[in-house]
């Protein structure tokens, strides 16, 4: 404790910077801790966290016992495996058609139209998607005018958005998950490449037995990563594309738009509180497996 | 030799290629979204939102621009980007240079205390109703800049590049007296302005971008930031677009051209800036990405 008091004073000035910002985690992060008790109460405004009553396991049995748990767990999870799979499939593709690109100008031209649309705000991103699929005036049923197929009345067919949020999500988040496969591939030894030339080996085998196998420690890495949050909806995209439309809901509802309608248009708090709880635990619980599943390959790649 | 050199064109070709067509796919919806909002009302109604409008018009940002949401959505905007980034960097940077600091015995608690905020939290509705109920953030400007305003990732960003820094500048200069501050001030912050730079930046777009705090926290108008505006006329026509023929009697549809302009004036700074800012971007994802 004395040691404590001295590394303090020693080093006022060094904890007095931090301060601040310590004190914003403190606040926007440690306090509102308490505020999970919600989930077990039958929360009233009047009487606060602590003096509202309790209900036991009341909130999470309505939300497991409807339909909505399997529901919202299950699009959340299959949409960010989709996001992960796809979207890594064709960043690590793009970054290796890029470095193949000889002219280092359209090489940059390129990388910076790719990596245009991570600029643009989630609301934005619901326009475009707005100006492609509108069923009036959209770019996709004229498309299908010039092929003579029968418009589709897109915003009130969920079979399909799965695949367009999927598409949205490659068309925002390709162009900076392929700087970063980049850096990683101009990073390789050119050594290694001459020596495969000089065995006789062209671009393809190169890129096969060279290239893929040294992007496998970043390629994991990212994708533990996006696993850990696989509980996290994408709820600023989903919510500008989808918004209110019931109609999308079977295979667009996440947790997270779930819990933000419960509290926003119902009023409840409670049962949202208890959703959160069990998502951010399942979440917690993803971080622990994939940090021991990085360990496992590699520690020094570990998060912690 | 020569079918070696054919066949290794071709490949470029095909790669180049692909590329634009990727790159075609980005760009695109950008480009729709100018083409629209400078059409006349009449081109897009008859033939739907096109590249090459039949007739052109200033009529969309006309209709905008002359009520004065927009401009008070700009003010909000811009006083929310400024003051979160300042204030969000300088915070960041100090943790950094504390956690940086070989001397400091608790760094890797304080580094902890960051980390586990990254890997649990207690979910939106506790946050909520102590922002609003204790902290009573509702409908002020601050509930825009203050819940956002320091990310763990970047602090760690900051620290890595501090930490990279040959630490005999440092020792040299507290031999010589100076304190943390001044380090900190005078040696640290000019050394690191590629990351200083970067981590502006980010904290710039996710401030200008944002529109989710003010769905959870702002109801008076007067507090809409643009995207927030934006997102509000959208969910408007949505809405109005699933009630069908409910409502297309009423002639309070905000015209189809409006709603593209609108998305240009919350993205037409980005655009602005972007050649310009690109790389720095482009540096930062990089740092990020060798250092882990």
């Amino acid at each position: 404790m004395k040691g404590m008091f001295k590394e303090l004073r020693s080093n006022r000035w060094y904890y007095l910077m931090a301060l601040p910002g310590l004190l914003y985690f403190l606040v926007f992060c440690y306090l509102p801790l308490p505020g999970v008790l919600i989930a077990f109460k039958d929360y009233n405004f009047k009487d606060g966290i602590f003096g509202s009553p309790w209900v036991g396991l009341q909130n999470f049995a309505f939300y497991f016992q409807g339909d909505y748990a399997w529901r919202t767990t299950f699009n959340t999870l299959f949409i960010n495996a989709n996001y992960i799979v796809v979207g890594t499939v064709i960043a690590v593709a793009f970054a290796i058609l890029l470095n193949e690109i000889r002219t280092s100008f359209f090489r940059r031209t390129y990388q910076s139209l790719m990596f245009l649309p991570y600029f643009f705000s989630a609301v934005v991103v619901g326009n475009f998607v707005y100006l492609m699929f509108s069923s009036k005036y959209g770019l996709m049923n004229q498309f299908r005018d010039l092929l003579r197929l029968a418009p589709v009345d897109w915003y009130s067919a969920p079979g399909y958005w799965v695949t367009i949020l999927v598409g949205v999500y490659v068309w925002k988040n390709t162009g900076y998950a392929v700087i970063l496969y980049l850096a990683t591939i101009v990073g390789i030894d050119d050594e290694l490449y001459e020596a495969a030339a000089l065995d006789g080996a062209n671009r393809w085998q190169s890129i096969r037995h060279i290239t893929l196998p040294l992007l496998v420690p970043t390629i994991t890495i990212v994708t533990l990563l996006a696993v850990g949050k696989i509980f996290y909806g994408d709820f600023q995209t989903i919510y500008s594309i989808v918004g209110d439309n019931g109609l999308l809901y079977e295979t667009t509802d996440v947790i997270d738009t779930y819990v933000f309608r419960a509290v926003k248009n119902v009023g409840d708090v409670s049962m949202p509180a208890a959703v959160g709880l069990y998502q951010s635990i399942c979440g917690f619980l993803f971080v622990l497996g994939c940090n021991w599943a990085v360990k496992k390959m590699n520690n020094d790649n570990a998060l912690f | 030799m020569h079918a070696q050199k054919t066949r290794y064109s071709l490949s470029q070709a095909l790669f180049h290629l692909i590329a634009i067509a990727f790159c075609a796919f980005t760009t695109i919806p950008f480009l729709l979204t100018v083409m629209v909002s400078i059409s006349g009302e009449s081109s897009v109604i008859q033939h739907g939102y096109s590249l090459f409008p039949d007739t052109f018009s200033w009529d969309a940002y006309r209709l905008i621009f002359s009520g004065d949401e927009i401009w008070r959505g700009y003010m909000v905007s811009i006083t929310v980007t400024a003051i979160g980034t300042g204030l969000g960097l300088l915070l960041s940077a100090m943790l950094a240079h504390t956690m940086a600091g070989q001397k400091v015995k608790y760094r890797n608690g304080i580094a902890l205390f960051i980390f586990i905020t990254m890997i649990f939290n207690a979910g939106l509705v506790p946050w909520y109703i102590f922002v609003t109920k204790y902290l009573h953030l509702k409908d002020t400007l601050a509930a825009l800049i203050l819940p956002m305003l320091i990310n763990p990732f970047h602090v760690f960003l900051i620290r890595n590049y501090f930490k990279s820094l040959p630490p005999a500048l440092m020792e040299s200069a507290e031999m010589e007296g100076a304190g943390p501050f001044y380090v900190f001030a005078k040696i640290m912050l000019p050394l690191s302005t590629p990351i200083i730079a970067t981590v502006a930046l980010f904290y710039s777009l996710a401030y200008w971008n944002d529109w989710g705090l003010a769905l959870w926290l702002i109801d008076d108008r007067k507090l809409y930031p643009l995207q927030f505006i934006l997102f509000k006329i959208q969910s408007m026509i949505h809405y109005m677009s699933t009630q069908g023929n409910l409502v297309s009697g009423s002639q309070t549809l905000p015209s189809e051209t409006a709603q593209m302009a609108m998305v240009l004036v919350t993205i037409g700074p980005i655009i602005l800036v972007y050649p310009f800012i690109q790389r720095y971007f482009v540096k930062g994802i990089m740092i990020g990405a060798v250092k882990g």
